[in-house]
C-alpha cells in the first residue's frame, strides 16, 4: 500500500482554494480543504453605525455584492420592524435574480465545462466536440457565455447605480423607482440573453423546457432531436455521464436552503416570516423529509480553524470570530464549520430545487441522488427558471408603474436590538446576524454559501461537505486529478467569500 | 480621434502588487487631454472589460513578473503575453485572461500597449511599494506621458 499527500490548487476566479489530499493506493482517503484568507469583515463592522453594513458588506464578494447587500438590508429590517413597498421588494429580486444568473452561466461554461476538454479525455468519443464548444476563449459555447453573461449584470446597475458592490438597497425599500425606461431597458437585456440561451443552452424554447416534470421526460428529450443534444445542456450531460459524474461527489445528504426572494404579495409581513417565491426548508438527508427550516438551529465550531477556541458550536448571535493562526498545529483553514441542528449540510442550487420541490430535479434525484452532474446540472436549470421569473416580475413592475418603491422608516436611526437576514446567493444560503447596542453595531457575523460547504471538520471531528465529496474517490493519476475537479467545481467554488491560498508542500494545479 | 484610457491593474494590499494602483495615484494627480480617462481596475478581474470598451487605444499598467531585472520599466504589446497566460501578475484572472476574453467581444482591438514593472515578489497583505519598485514610479508616468503625447 502506498500513501501520499498531494495539494491542488484549483480555483480559476481568485485562486483561493487549496485541498490537501491523502492517497492510499490512490483512493482519497483523507480530505482537508484549506482556506488561509482572514478577512476580518466582521471585526470591521463593530462599533460602527448599523448602517455601514449597506454599504461595508457589498465589498465581501466581487461576484454576490447584491446578495450581501440584500442580507444586510434584511437584518437592519428586521431589527427596526421596517416595513418595505412591493415594487421595492421585486426590484430587489430582480437585481437579485441578474447577480445569479451570470454567476450560474459563468461558472458552468467558463469554469466547469473546460475540464471536457482537459488531454485526459482525448480519446473520449466526445473530446472534439468538447474542444469545439467548451474550449476557453475558441469554444462557441464559451464565447457565448463570456459574451452573454457580462449584460445581464447592466440590470443591477439601472437600478443600483453601479455593479459590482452596490448600495442602493436602503431599510425600507430601494433608492430608484422602476420608472419604464429602466423596465424597457431590464427587458431589452433579458430578451437577448433568454434568446441566447434558448438556442445556445437548452436548444428549446424557455417554456417547453420549464414544462419538464421527470427524469423520463428529460432523458426522452435529450436524445429526441440532434438540436437536443448538441445544446450545450445535451453536451455537458453526454460528457458528465460519459466519464461517470453521475456516480460520484455526492458528499453529505443534508441540504438546507434560506428560500429564495422575499415574496413581494407578502410584503406586509416583516422578515424573517415574510413567505419566498421559493421554498425554504431543511433537507433530512436520514429521512428524506424536508423538515421547516428555523435558523435558530444554525451554529459554528472552529475546533479545526484558526480562530480562538470555544467549546462546541455556537449560534452566530453568540458567535466568535477571533483570529488565532496556529500554523504548527491540527488547525487548518480560516472557514468556520457552520452546521444545521448539529449536521454537516450542504447548500446551492440543487438543495434549493429540492427543498422548494422543483419536479425535474427532484426526480432525477430519486433516480441517482445527488451527484456532481446533478449539482452542475440544477445550476443551469435554475437559470431557466429564473430567465422566466425575471420577466414576470419585470411585467409585475410594468403594471404598476406609480407605486412607491421606499417607505420611509419613522425613525432615523436603525434601534438596539437583534436581528438576521437570510438570502439565497448564487452559492446557496447567505446570512446575516447583527446586534446594535448603544446605536451601533456590536456583532455582526456573515455565514456564506461557501462557509457551510467548505467547512473543515467540527468539534465532533466529522468533515465538512466537500471535504466528505472527496473522500473515497478514486484517482486514476494523482499528479493529474482532473476527477477533483470535477466535484469541487459542480459544487461552484467562490472562495472570495472565505479563504486564501496556502503556500506549502507540492502544488498541482488542475487547469490548464 | 476615439478616446484613449488608462486601465491601472493591481492590489495595494499586497506589496509590490500595488504597483498599478500606485500609478493610478499619480496619473490622477496630473492634466490630461480630453480625450484620456484614468481607470483603477484593481482587482476587477473580467468586469474590467468595460474599461476597454469605446476606447481606440488602451495603456494596461501592472506589476510583472519574469520580463526583466526588478525595477526595470517594461513595454509591452499583447504579443508579449502570448506563451505565457498567467504569469504576469498575481490575480487568477489577470491581463491575459482579459486580452484573450476582448478579442471574443470586440472587434477591431483597441491599440494596446502594456506598461509595467518587474516586481520582485508579492507580499501578501503587506501596503506599501519595496524601493525598487517605487523607485519605477516616477519614469512609469514619464513613460506613459510620452505614450499618450504623440
Amino acid at each position: 500500500m502506498t500513501r501520499r499527500t498531494i495539494q491542488i490548487d484549483l480555483n480559476r476566479v481568485e485562486g483561493d482554494l487549496d485541498f490537501q489530499l491523502e492517497l492510499e493506493d490512490n483512493k482519497i482517503v483523507d480530505a482537508r480543504c484549506i482556506g488561509s484568507l482572514y478577512r476580518g469583515f466582521e471585526q470591521i463592522l463593530v462599533s460602527r453605525k448599523p448602517k455601514d453594513s449597506l454599504v461595508i458588506t457589498p465589498r465581501i464578494c466581487g461576484i454576490c455584492g447584491t446578495a450581501q447587500l440584500n442580507a444586510a438590508v434584511l437584518a437592519l429590517e428586521h431589527i427596526g420592524q421596517i416595513p418595505v413597498p412591493p415594487t421595492a421588494i421585486r426590484i430587489r429580486n430582480l437585481c437579485l435574480m441578474a447577480e445569479t444568473v451570470q454567476s450560474d452561466l459563468r461558472q458552468s461554461f467558463m469554469f466547469f465545462t473546460a475540464d471536457f476538454c482537459h488531454s485526459k479525455y482525448i480519446h473520449r468519443p466526445f473530446y472534439e466536440k468538447a474542444r469545439t464548444a467548451f474550449l476557453p476563449f475558441k469554444g462557441w459555447v464559451h464565447r457565448g457565455a463570456l459574451e452573454h453573461s457580462r449584460h445581464v449584470v447592466e440590470i443591477i446597475a439601472l437600478f443600483g447605480g453601479q455593479w459590482p458592490h452596490s448600495s442602493y438597497m436602503l431599510p425600507g425599500g430601494v433608492t430608484t423607482p422602476a420608472n419604464s425606461r429602466h423596465i424597457i431597458d431590464s427587458l431589452s437585456i433579458l430578451n437577448k440573453l433568454t434568446r441566447w440561451f434558448e438556442q445556445t443552452i437548452i436548444g428549446t424554447d424557455l417554456d417547453a423546457w420549464l414544462a419538464m416534470q421527470s427524469a423520463d421526460e428529460f432523458f426522452t428529450w435529450l436524445t429526441a432531436k440532434d438540436a437536443h443534444a448538441d445544446s450545450a445542456i445535451g453536451l455537458f450531460t453526454l460528457m458528465s455521464r460519459d466519464i461517470g459524474l453521475q456516480h460520484v461527489g455526492f458528499g453529505t445528504p443534508h441540504m438546507i436552503s434560506y428560500g429564495a426572494y422575499d415574496d413581494p404579495d407578502d410584503a406586509g409581513t416583516f422578515p424573517p416570516h415574510r413567505k419566498h417565491l421559493f421554498r425554504a426548508g431543511f433537507l433530512n438527508g436520514d429521512t428524506g423529509d424536508i423538515e421547516p427550516f428555523e435558523q435558530a438551529e444554525i451554529t459554528e465550531h472552529v475546533r479545526y480553524s484558526w480562530f480562538q477556541p470555544y467549546q462546541g458550536g455556537r449560534h452566530p448571535f453568540q458567535g466568535q470570530t477571533i483570529p488565532d493562526y496556529q500554523p504548527h498545529s491540527d488547525r487548518y483553514t480560516w472557514c468556520k464549520a457552520p452546521r444545521y441542528q448539529n449536521k454537516v449540510v450542504q447548500t446551492g442550487p440543487l438543495a434549493d430545487a429540492l427543498i422548494d420541490g422543483e419536479p425535474l430535479i427532484r426526480s432525477l434525484y430519486q433516480a441517482e441522488g445527488g451527484n456532481a452532474w446533478l449539482r452542475q446540472f440544477a445550476r443551469l436549470h435554475r437559470t431557466a427558471r429564473l430567465l422566466h421569473k425575471m420577466r414576470e416580475t419585470l411585467h409585475e413592475l410594468a403594471a404598476q408603474p406609480n407605486e412607491p418603491h421606499m417607505i420611509s422608516p419613522d425613525e432615523k436611526e436603525i434601534p438596539d436590538g437583534e436581528g438576521f437576514g437570510l438570502v439565497t446567493a448564487a452559492r446557496g444560503a447567505l446570512g446575516h446576524w447583527v446586534q446594535i447596542t448603544d446605536g451601533v453595531i456590536s456583532r455582526y457575523q456573515v455565514v456564506t454559501p461557501t462557509a457551510w460547504n467548505a467547512s473543515p471538520k467540527d468539534s465532533e471531528g466529522r468533515h465538512g461537505h466537500w471535504e466528505s465529496s472527496l473522500i473515497g474517490l478514486t484517482v486514476e493519476d494523482p499528479d493529474d486529478p482532473v476527477e477533483i475537479g470535477h466535484i469541487i467545481r459542480s459544487h461552484d467554488p467562490c472562495l472570495v467569500c472565505t479563504v486564501h491560498l496556502l503556500d506549502t508542500g507540492k502544488r498541482i494545479t488542475v487547469w490548464p | 480621434m476615439g478616446t484613449r484610457h488608462i486601465v491601472c491593474f493591481g492590489n495595494e494590499l499586497h506589496g509590490d502588487d500595488g504597483f498599478g494602483t500606485r500609478i493610478y495615484a499619480e496619473l490622477r494627480r496630473l492634466t490630461w487631454p480630453e480625450d484620456v480617462e484614468v481607470f483603477n481596475a484593481g482587482i476587477a478581474g473580467l468586469n474590467a472589460l468595460r474599461f476597454l470598451e469605446d476606447c481606440s487605444q488602451a495603456i494596461l499598467v501592472d506589476a510583472l513578473a519574469n520580463f526583466g531585472n526588478v525595477g526595470e520599466v517594461c513595454l509591452l504589446r499583447p504579443e508579449d503575453l502570448a506563451d505565457r497566460p498567467e504569469q504576469l501578475t498575481g490575480h487568477g484572472l489577470g491581463i491575459p485572461y482579459l486580452l484573450e476574453a476582448l478579442k471574443v467581444i470586440r472587434e477591431p482591438l483597441p491599440d494596446i500597449l502594456i506598461v509595467g514593472v518587474e516586481i520582485a515578489a508579492l507580499k501578501l497583505f503587506s501596503p506599501g511599494l519595496s524601493d525598487k519598485t517605487e523607485q519605477a514610479v516616477a519614469k512609469t508616468v514619464q513613460l506613459i506621458r510620452g505614450l499618450l503625447s504623440e
